[in-house]
């Protein structure tokens, strides 16, 4: 109607009105009914108005018909920017939602400026808080609570220890011996239960590759704090379960190398693959593992076997996602059976 | 025949802008000290025996819409200037109390009545201003003052928000009153090109 109406605004008002004097219109809207009513007093007042009124209408009309095509010309090309450029639209749509959603702590602003009215804060602090929000919040960070830097200090500790030991138990597959190290210092770290472990983001990151779910399992454990299932105590877990059959087919993530394949006490036989220079993926508690250490592999490919070697309870793959070293939560690239 | 409470797009998309980003209870709070603003003037008027036709709410607030006709300059002055003042007042006894919880309703109320005394046409600040000079000057002195006073504040105020979206790197919800702002410049200088 809204088109049409650009074309043949005049006709459609003439049809509307002697719809109306035929008494059939149903449903006319408030507006449209007022738009009716003013044509029918300008055509009784005659004919040389009526000009008037239809050349004013088709100069609104040329005006909504510009709106229309400004507006649709901005969809058409943010369209073509997400399906040419998807990369580079998502980042921009995360830059975009982040910037909406950061905003002046108008509640922070509100109990200043009533601080102020009291008399109990300088002026010097609404600009402060107003025009300096970061400063303000680095202030507060510099401060953390005693309790959490001794609980800090002893998880650093139990780090080191961890380090030094681990190597010990291991009985690498493959010469990558550094990479295992690494890996096998990376999980089961015990932390306390206030902190979230520093090499760790929760943020949804924006995968700039196609990527598929390596098991179609039931999710049995998720990534975060957890009550560990061999040792009782909680520790944070960094990746999630998929509880699948012994022997089901893992498949690669994503396109990539291969860039370790061993077997440690812990993880059992696990696999790591590389997807550009940024992420990797981990595959743990294999039964088997196909691949080698430099392999190419595909999106979809399969690359090993659920199995439970290692601190295991049944068979289950755990699947870790990593960014430059920062363990990300994988639920949010997951499908889940 | 004319609908006695008018609500404007505009407002709609502040103030669901506003909600989304800085929470529903702020915007409730702030929505509750507009009403204590508005009953301010209602009273007075109420009390002047001024006929009250209808209530506008655009992107600034809510407004009164008063048949101004049989009031004098002075009870005019009064009737506007007890908007801010009921704010001013509700702060006032809020600031009684030792509740430190209270102090975020304090400047809402603080904000409310210190922005309505902004000297822009739409404001209970420009009206007042236009009132008092009227009053003392003339009313065509007067709406020369105002508009001058206006276009200039106005000017100065959206430079502030803007420097408030630049500074915090966000806070684009303030971008519709920006907008509201600078269009009434351009209204104010394209109506009275003659006064350039």
């Amino acid at each position: 109607l809204w088109m049409s109406r650009s074309y043949s605004g005049a006709e459609m008002s003439r049809l509307s009105l002697n719809q109306i004097q035929g008494g059939k219109v149903v449903a006319v809207g408030r507006r449209k009914r007022k738009s009716v009513a003013e044509e029918c007093r300008m055509e009784r007042k005659g004919g040389v108005r009526q000009a008037k009124k239809d050349e004013q209408l088709s100069a609104k009309e040329r005006r909504q018909l510009l709106q229309l095509v400004v507006c649709g010309s901005i969809f058409a090309l943010l369209v073509a920017v997400k399906l040419l450029l998807p990369g580079r639209a998502a980042v921009f749509n995360a830059k975009l939602s982040d910037a909406l959603t950061r905003s002046v702590d108008v509640k922070e602003v509100f109990s200043v400026v009533g601080r102020t009215f009291r008399g109990e804060e300088e002026a010097g602090e609404l600009y402060q808080v107003v025009f300096k929000p970061e400063q303000k919040e680095e202030q507060q960070t510099e401060i953390p609570l005693p309790e959490s830097v001794a609980a800090l200090e002893r998880l650093q500790q139990y780090r080191l220890l961890e380090i030094e030991a681990e190597p010990e138990e291991q009985q690498p597959v493959e010469e990558n011996t550094e990479k295992q190290e690494e890996v096998a210092t990376l999980a089961y770290v015990l932390y306390s239960k206030e902190n979230i472990p520093e090499n760790v983001s929760f943020e949804q990151a924006i995968l700039n590759f196609d990527y598929s779910t390596p098991v179609s399992g039931t999710l049995t454990s998720d990534f975060g704090y957890r009550e560990h299932p061999t040792e009782g105590e909680d520790r944070f877990h960094y990746g999630v379960d998929l509880a699948a059959e012994k022997g089901t087919a893992i498949q690669c993530f994503a396109d990539g190398t291969v860039k370790a394949v061993g077997d440690s006490s812990s993880y059992g036989k696990y696999c790591i693959v590389s997807h550009g220079e940024k992420y990797s993926t981990l595959y743990a508690h294999c039964d088997r593992i196909s691949v080698g250490s430099g392999d190419s592999v595909m999106r979809g490919q399969t690359i090993a076997a659920v199995g439970e070697t290692g601190v295991a309870t049944g068979p289950h793959l755990h699947f870790e996602l990593h960014q430059d070293g920062i363990y990300l939560n994988p639920i949010y690239y997951l499908k889940s059976a | 025949v004319r609908r006695p409470i008018r609500v404007t797009a505009g407002f709609i998309l502040v103030t669901l802008w506003f909600a989304a980003v800085n929470g529903w209870r702020m915007l409730g709070l702030i929505l509750l000290f507009s009403m204590v603003h508005e009953l301010g003037h209602y009273l007075i008027l109420n009390w002047y025996g001024a006929e009250i036709c209808g209530f506008r709410i655009n992107a600034f607030g809510a407004a009164l819409e008063v048949d101004t006709s049989n009031l004098s300059y002075g009870e005019e002055i009064l009737a506007v200037a007890a908007g801010p003042a009921a704010n001013f007042l509700c702060a006032s006894l809020l600031a009684l109390g030792e509740r430190q919880k209270w102090n975020v309703l304090i400047g809402c109320n603080v904000v409310l009545c210190i922005f309505n005394l902004l000297p822009l046409r739409l404001l209970d600040g420009g009206r007042m201003l236009y009132l008092l000079v009227a009053w003392l000057a003339g009313p065509q002195f007067a709406e020369q003052c105002l508009r001058w006073v206006g276009v200039v504040s106005a000017a100065l105020i959206s430079m502030v928000l803007l420097s408030v979206i630049w500074s915090t790197k966000g806070s684009f919800w303030l971008l519709p009153p920006i907008a509201g702002i600078l269009l009434t410049i351009c209204r104010e200088v394209q109506e009275n090109k003659h006064f350039l």
